[in-house]
C-alpha cells in the first residue's frame, strides 16, 4: 500500500539567500517515515536538496528538523501521522542553529560545546570476557546494575541532535549560553568519572552567566528531546550541586 | 615534488578508514562525499562489531578478520565501543547440535568463546526466552557507524586530508587511459568543479559499480540489501545471536535505548531507491520475537534498508558469497590511477584500508607502512568542531 503526500520543503541558495517554500508530491509506502518521503523528494524530483542522515532508526542524531514547526528527527516521524497535522506537511532547519543549505544546519559551534563536556559513550558488559587487547586502556568500566532495564538506559543516549538547541527559548536570547545538551553531558560525565579534581571541572564549567543559571526553566529541551536525555533536569541537579558546594564554602 | 595527491570517494566507513590510512602515511587526500558522512550503507547497518561468531563456521577468513579488527578497534577507538559482548543462543535441538562445531570454529579462529548455564544467561539477560538450551559468550559489541566514521575522518583531518560533503562525483577525469581527477558538483552551492589527483579511490560501496563505470570499467559489486527492525525499548544488555547458520531474524543488536532486529536478505538493482518489503518486517518481528519474546510487547521505533556491496560470485546465493573484500587495480582493466575498494564490513574498514592504502601507496612510490591498528583516533567531534 502506498499513500502519496505533498511535501512543502525550505529552501535557500548559497548563505542562506533566496529563501522560500518548495511544493513536492511524493508517493511512498504507507508506513515511510517523513525522512522517507524527504528522500524521495531527493531521489526523484531534485538531487539538488541537502538534508543530513545516516542511521534512520533515531541513533546518529544528524536529521533533525522541524517537522511543522516542531523538532523531530524525521527518520522516526510517521508520515501519515505528519499529514494528519498538517498537509502538506511542512519541513525547515533547526531553530538557533547557522542556516548551511537547505534542511542543513551548521553544526560546528554545537559541537565545539559537546566536545568541550568531554562525555564518552562508552559502556561495557556486566560479566566480561576477558579479551587480549595488549593492556591498552579500554575506559570501559561495568555498569552498576539496579534492577530492571532502567540500567540500559544512561545520558550517553544523547544522539547529538540539537534539537533541544532548536527548541531552547534561552539559546534564542542568548548565543554563548551553553545549551541543554551540553549542560547535560557535563552531569553525565561528572557522574562518570572517579576524578575528584575532574569533576570540579566539570562543575565549573556548568557554573557561570551562561551556563545553569541562564536557563529560564521553559523545559522545552526535556520535552523534545527524542532520547529521553532530560536536559532540563540534569541542569536543575546542577544548580543544587553549585549550590551545594557554594554552601561548603568552596567556591572561590 | 609535492606530496603526491589521492582522491577518495565515499566517506562510509571504507572511505573514511582509508583516508586516514593515507594521511598517516603521508599522502594529501581528498575525500568527496555526496550526502553526509555515512549517509550510505554505513550509517544505516546493524551497528555489531563483529566478534567473527557469525561467520566462523563457514569462513575461517572471515571469522578471524573480524576478531583481528574487533581488537584492533577497541585500541584505537575506546570511547566509541559499547563493549557488551555477545550470547550464541540454542533454542532447537538443531542450535544445539551446532554448538560443538561453534566452539570448534571458535577456537580455530582465536575467538573468546565461552560457555554459559543456561540460567546464568537468563540472569544477565532478563528477557532472553526460557527456551534457552545453551548459550556461548563472545566479544562481539556495538558501535555507532556515524561516529565510527567521524573519528577516522577527524583523525585523518587532523593529518591534513580535506574531507569535502555534500559533494558528489558527476564525473571521472582521464586522458589517455589515466584518471587524473573527478569532476564534482558542490550540493550546497551548486558549482561545479574539477579536482585533479594522482590517483582515485573508489570506495562508493553499492554505488562502487555506477562509479566504475565512469572509468567504463566493470566491478562485480553486487547490492545486496537487507532490512532491520528497531524497537522503541532496549531488550537485551549483550547482541543475542541465533546459534546456527546465519539466516533472517537471527540476531537482535542493542543499542542505547533501543535494540535492533536484523536481517534479510536480497538483492536490487539500484541502491538508492530500496523499497522495504511488508514481509521483511514481519518475518524480523516473529524470529526477533523466538530470542527475545518481550519484542511482542515494544514497539517498532524504525525500519530500514541498505546494501551490501558483496563482491559477487557467479552462480553463489548472497548469503554464502564470503563476507571479505577486493581490492581492484583498475589497471588490469587498462585504466591507470583508479583502484577499488570493496565488500567486507565496517568492522573491518581498518583492514580494507589498509590494503588498499599498500597499493596505492606502491603505485604512487610512497614508502610508509601502515600505522593504523596502533594509533588511537581523536575524538569523532572534532569533524564538526571548530577548535
Ligand atoms: C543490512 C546490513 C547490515 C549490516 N550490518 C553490519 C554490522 O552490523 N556490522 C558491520 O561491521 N558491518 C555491517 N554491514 C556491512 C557494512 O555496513 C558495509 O560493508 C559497509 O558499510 C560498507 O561501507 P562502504 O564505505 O564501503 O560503503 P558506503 O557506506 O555505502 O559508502 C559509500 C559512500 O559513497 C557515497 N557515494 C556514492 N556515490 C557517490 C558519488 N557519485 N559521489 C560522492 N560520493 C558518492 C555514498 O553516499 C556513500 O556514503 C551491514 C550491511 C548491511 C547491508
Ligand atoms: S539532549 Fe536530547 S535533544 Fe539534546 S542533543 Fe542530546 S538527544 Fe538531542
Ligand atoms: S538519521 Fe540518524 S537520527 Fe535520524
Amino acid at each position: 500500500m502506498t499513500i502519496t503526500a505533498t511535501l512543502e520543503v525550505f529552501r535557500c541558495g548559497p548563505g542562506g539567500t533566496d529563501r522560500r517554500f518548495e511544493e513536492h508530491e511524493v508517493t511512498v509506502h504507507d508506513d515511510a517515515t517523513v525522512l522517507d518521503a524527504i528522500e524521495a523528494v531527493w531521489a526523484r524530483h531534485d538531487r539538488s536538496l541537502t538534508f543530513r542522515h545516516a542511521c534512520h532508526h533515531a541513533s546518529c542524531g544528524t536529521c533533525g528538523i522541524l517537522v511543522n514547526g516542531v523538532e523531530a528527527l524525521p527518520c522516526i516521524a510517521d508520515l501519515s501521522e505528519a499529514l494528519r497535522q498538517r498537509s502538506p506537511v511542512r519541513v525547515e532547519p533547526l531553530r538557533n542553529l547557522p542556516l548551511a543549505g537547505d534542511l542543513t544546519v551548521d553544526v560546528a559551534g554545537f559541537f565545539d560545546r559537546m566536545r568541550a563536556s568531554t562525555m564518552t559513550i562508552t559502556r561495557t558488559a556486566e560479566d566480561r570476557l576477558p579479551i587480549p587487547t595488549d593492556g591498552g586502556d579500554l575506559r570501559a568500566r561495568p555498569v552498576e546494575v539496579a534492577d530492571g532495564l532502567a540500567r540500559f538506559n544512561r545520558f550517553e543516549n544523547c544522539v547529538e541532535c540539537g534539537i533541544c538547541i532548536s527548541a531552547c527559548p534561552t539559546m534564542a536570547t542568548d548565543d554563548r549560553f551553553r545549551g541543554p545538551a551540553m549542560l547535560a553531558a557535563l552531569a553525565r560525565a561528572r557522574v562518570e568519572t572517579d576524578d575528584p579534581q575532574e569533576r570540579e571541572r566539570l562543575l565549573d564549567l556548568a557554573d557561570g552567566e551562561h551556563g545553569v543559571w541562564r536557563c529560564h526553566g521553559a523545559w522545552e529541551c526535556t520535552t523534545r528531546c527524542p532520547q529521553q536525555v532530560d536536559p532540563a533536569e540534569s541542569i536543575m541537579q546542577q544548580r543544587r550541586d553549585l549550590l551545594r558546594r557554594r554552601l561548603r564554602g568552596r567556591v572561590r | 615534488m609535492g606530496r603526491p595527491r589521492v582522491i577518495v570517494i565515499g566517506a562510509g566507513s571504507t572511505g573514511a578508514a582509508t583516508a586516514h590510512d593515507l594521511a598517516l602515511r603521508g599522502v594529501d587526500v581528498v575525500v568527496v562525499e555526496r550526502g553526509e558522512v555515512a549517509s550510505g550503507t554505513t550509517g544505516r547497518n546493524h551497528c555489531l562489531l563483529h566478534s567473527g561468531g557469525r561467520y566462523c563456521v563457514t569462513d575461517d577468513e572471515a571469522g578471524i578478520e573480524c576478531i583481528d579488527e574487533n581488537l584492533a578497534l577497541r585500541r584505537i577507538m575506546p570511547d566509541l565501543l559499547e563493549l557488551n559482548d555477545g550470547l550464541f543462543v540454542a533454542t532447537t535441538e538443531e542450535d544445539l547440535a551446532y554448538k560443538d562445531a561453534f566452539l570448534e570454529a571458535c577456537a580455530r579462529c582465536h575467538i573468546p568463546a565461552r560457555e554459559l548455564e543456561p540460567d546464568r544467561a537468563r540472569q544477565l539477560e532478563p528477557f532472553l526466552t526460557p527456551d534457552v538450551l545453551a548459550a556461548v559468550q563472545v566479544p562481539d559489541g556495538v558501535f555507532e557507524p556515524y561516529r565510527f566514521c567521524l573519528a577516522f575522518l577527524a583523525t585523518a583531518q587532523a593529518n591534513g586530508a580535506q574531507v569535502r560533503t555534500f559533494t558528489e562525483v558527476v564525473d571521472l577525469d582521464s586522458t589517455n587511459g589515466y584518471v587524473t581527477g573527478v569532476t564534482v558538483v558542490d550540493r550546497l552551492t551548486g558549482r561545479t568543479d574539477t579536482l585533479g589527483a594522482d590517483l582515485v579511490i573508489n570506495a562508493g560501496g553499492p554505488w562502487a559499480e555506477h562509479l566504475a563505470s565512469m572509468a567504463e570499467v566493470d566491478v562485480p559489486v553486487s547490492p545486496t540489501p537487507g532490512v532491520m527492525v528497531t524497537m522503541g525499548r532496549r531488550l537485551n544488555n549483550m547482541v543475542i545471536n541465533r546459534l546456527n547458520v546465519p539466516s533472517d531474524g537471527d540476531i537482535v543488536v542493542p543499542q542505547r535505548t533501543t535494540s535492533i532486529i536484523g536481517t534479510t536478505s536480497w538483492s536490487v538493482d539500484d541502491p538508492d531507491h530500496i523499497p522495504i518489503p511488508a514481509d521483511h518486517v514481519t518475518r524480523m518481528l516473529d524470529r526477533g520475537r523466538d530470542l527475545l519474546p518481550e519484542i511482542a510487547a515494544a514497539s517498532i521505533r524504525g525500519v530500514m534498508a541498505v546494501a551490501r556491496p558483496l563482491i559477487s560470485k557467479p552462480g553463489v546465493d548472497a548469503r554464502l558469497v564470503s563476507r571479505t573484500f577486493e581490492c581492484f587495480d583498475h589497471k588490469a582493466d587498462g585504466v591507470e590511477g583508479f583502484v577499488t575498494i570493496s565488500g567486507g564490513k565496517t568492522t573491518t574498514a581498518r583492514a580494507m584500508a589498509e590494503k588498499v592504502a599498500d597499493i596505492v601507496c606502491g603505485k604512487l612510490g610512497v614508502d610508509a607502512p601502515c600505522r593504523t591498528t596502533d594509533i588511537p583516533l581523536v575524538d569523532h567531534r572534532r569533524f564538526h568542531a571548530r577548535s
